[in-house]
């Protein structure tokens, strides 16, 4: 169990960043897992139930909100924490993503590569415990 | 060659113009997502994670990630002009000290500073002053750029900027003296208007978007205080501002 690799699923329509992130999380000992709209997201989430999600919120097919109301509803998934990485950062946004349940909201352009990926690891070193 | 004239472009295609400030908030919107992608990619770069790269490289790509940095904040700032246009900005306001915030601003601007050879004192007030109903994450955007601006737009040699907090009656008074290069009499009127820049201020820093300013005015006058500048007797300009005092129930 302890050389299991935890999964992050990314949800970002962005193939760029999903390429920077898949790149970062996998060589640092993560399984990194990807979806390209919410509704693809979503299903990835109940298959793979993974440790943890980033949620970008423009989403094509189903947005990050919606999503993030789906995965928090769901009793099988509502405890896997998801940060949200998106360029709203409008203070409205910031509140309903957190009031909906994600346990982190970082605003892309204002944060870097770096310190999301210790965000991850903070999440997933609190689920843990 | 073919003159596009919008004139004689047909029904309704340009009857219903789009207000300039929906138009900056869409591209602003549109520029983040590249922004962000490239600084991350500068950032995997910068760490080494995908191999070694030598100083040179590495030297090129900070200045390149600096460059980034500062193209996200004029963006940022851009989409705050929009929304104080459209009246949907918003702040959180709640109880802060003033003090706290201006001390962590001065701390971080330290090394900055001392590398600027300016010398930055801010007077802390001897009793604690009350706090102040702002939102935070704005009055230290406001703080930095005055402070930042100070450091700035400093004269050849040791320059020396003065912070002061008092207590004002119901409010708590903000003051960042310097003696740097100051601002044109005539251009008085300009200075708190969106994309202002004096001439000068072009030649210290040419990627400023002159909007700082504008925006310090909207957070302060949204968060119920008045900003405002003087002169000073020999050099520099002396920028205030004033927040209300809260009463907190004890």
């Amino acid at each position: 169990m302890a050389n299991q690799k935890r999964k992050i699923l990314m949800i970002e329509e962005d193939r760029f960043l999903r390429k920077v992130y898949r790149d970062k999380l996998s060589k640092i000992g993560f399984e990194f897992l990807e979806a390209t709209n919410g509704e693809e997201g979503l299903n990835k989430i109940i298959a793979e139930k993974p440790d943890l999600v980033i949620l970008d919120l423009i989403l094509p097919r189903k947005n990050g909100f919606d999503v993030l109301i789906d995965i928090k509803s769901n009793k099988n998934t509502q405890s896997i924490p998801v940060i949200i990485l998106s360029n709203l950062g409008q203070e409205s946004d910031i509140r309903r993503g957190l009031s909906l349940g994600a346990e982190d909201y970082l605003v892309k352009t204002e944060v870097s590569l770096s310190q999301v990926v210790d965000k991850v690891k903070e999440q997933l070193v609190r689920v843990k415990t | 060659m073919v003159k596009f004239n919008p004139q004689k472009f047909p029904p309704n295609l340009y009857k219903e113009r789009p207000k300039i400030s929906e138009v900056i908030s869409v591209v602003a919107h549109q520029l983040r997502h590249p922004i962000s992608v490239i600084k991350s990619y500068l950032e995997a770069l910068i760490s080494e994670d995908f191999g070694k790269i030598n100083s040179k490289q590495k030297e090129y790509l900070v200045d390149c990630l600096e460059n980034v940095k500062r193209m996200a904040k004029n963006v940022n700032d851009l989409l705050e002009v929009s929304l104080i246009e459209e009246g949907k900005y918003e702040l959180k306001l709640q109880p802060l000290s003033l003090e706290e915030i201006t001390e962590s601003v001065v701390n971080n601007l330290a090394l900055w500073a001392e590398a600027a050879n300016c010398e930055v004192i801010f007077q802390k007030p001897k009793a604690k002053l009350p706090k102040v109903l702002a939102d935070p994450l704005k009055i230290r955007q406001v703080l930095e750029n005055l402070i930042s601006n100070a450091i700035k737009y400093k004269k050849a040699g040791r320059a020396k900027i003065e912070i002061n907090l008092v207590k004002r009656g119901k409010e708590i008074l903000f003051s960042c003296e310097d003696n740097g290069i100051g601002i044109a009499k005539e251009d008085f009127k300009k200075v708190f208007t969106k994309f202002y820049r004096s001439e000068e201020a072009m030649e210290i820093d040419p990627s400023g978007a002159g909007l700082g300013l504008y925006l310090n005015k909207a957070i302060i006058e949204l968060s119920g205080g008045k900003i405002w500048f003087s002169k000073n007797k020999d050099f520099g300009m002396t920028f205030y501002f004033t927040l209300p005092i809260i009463e907190e129930k004890t």
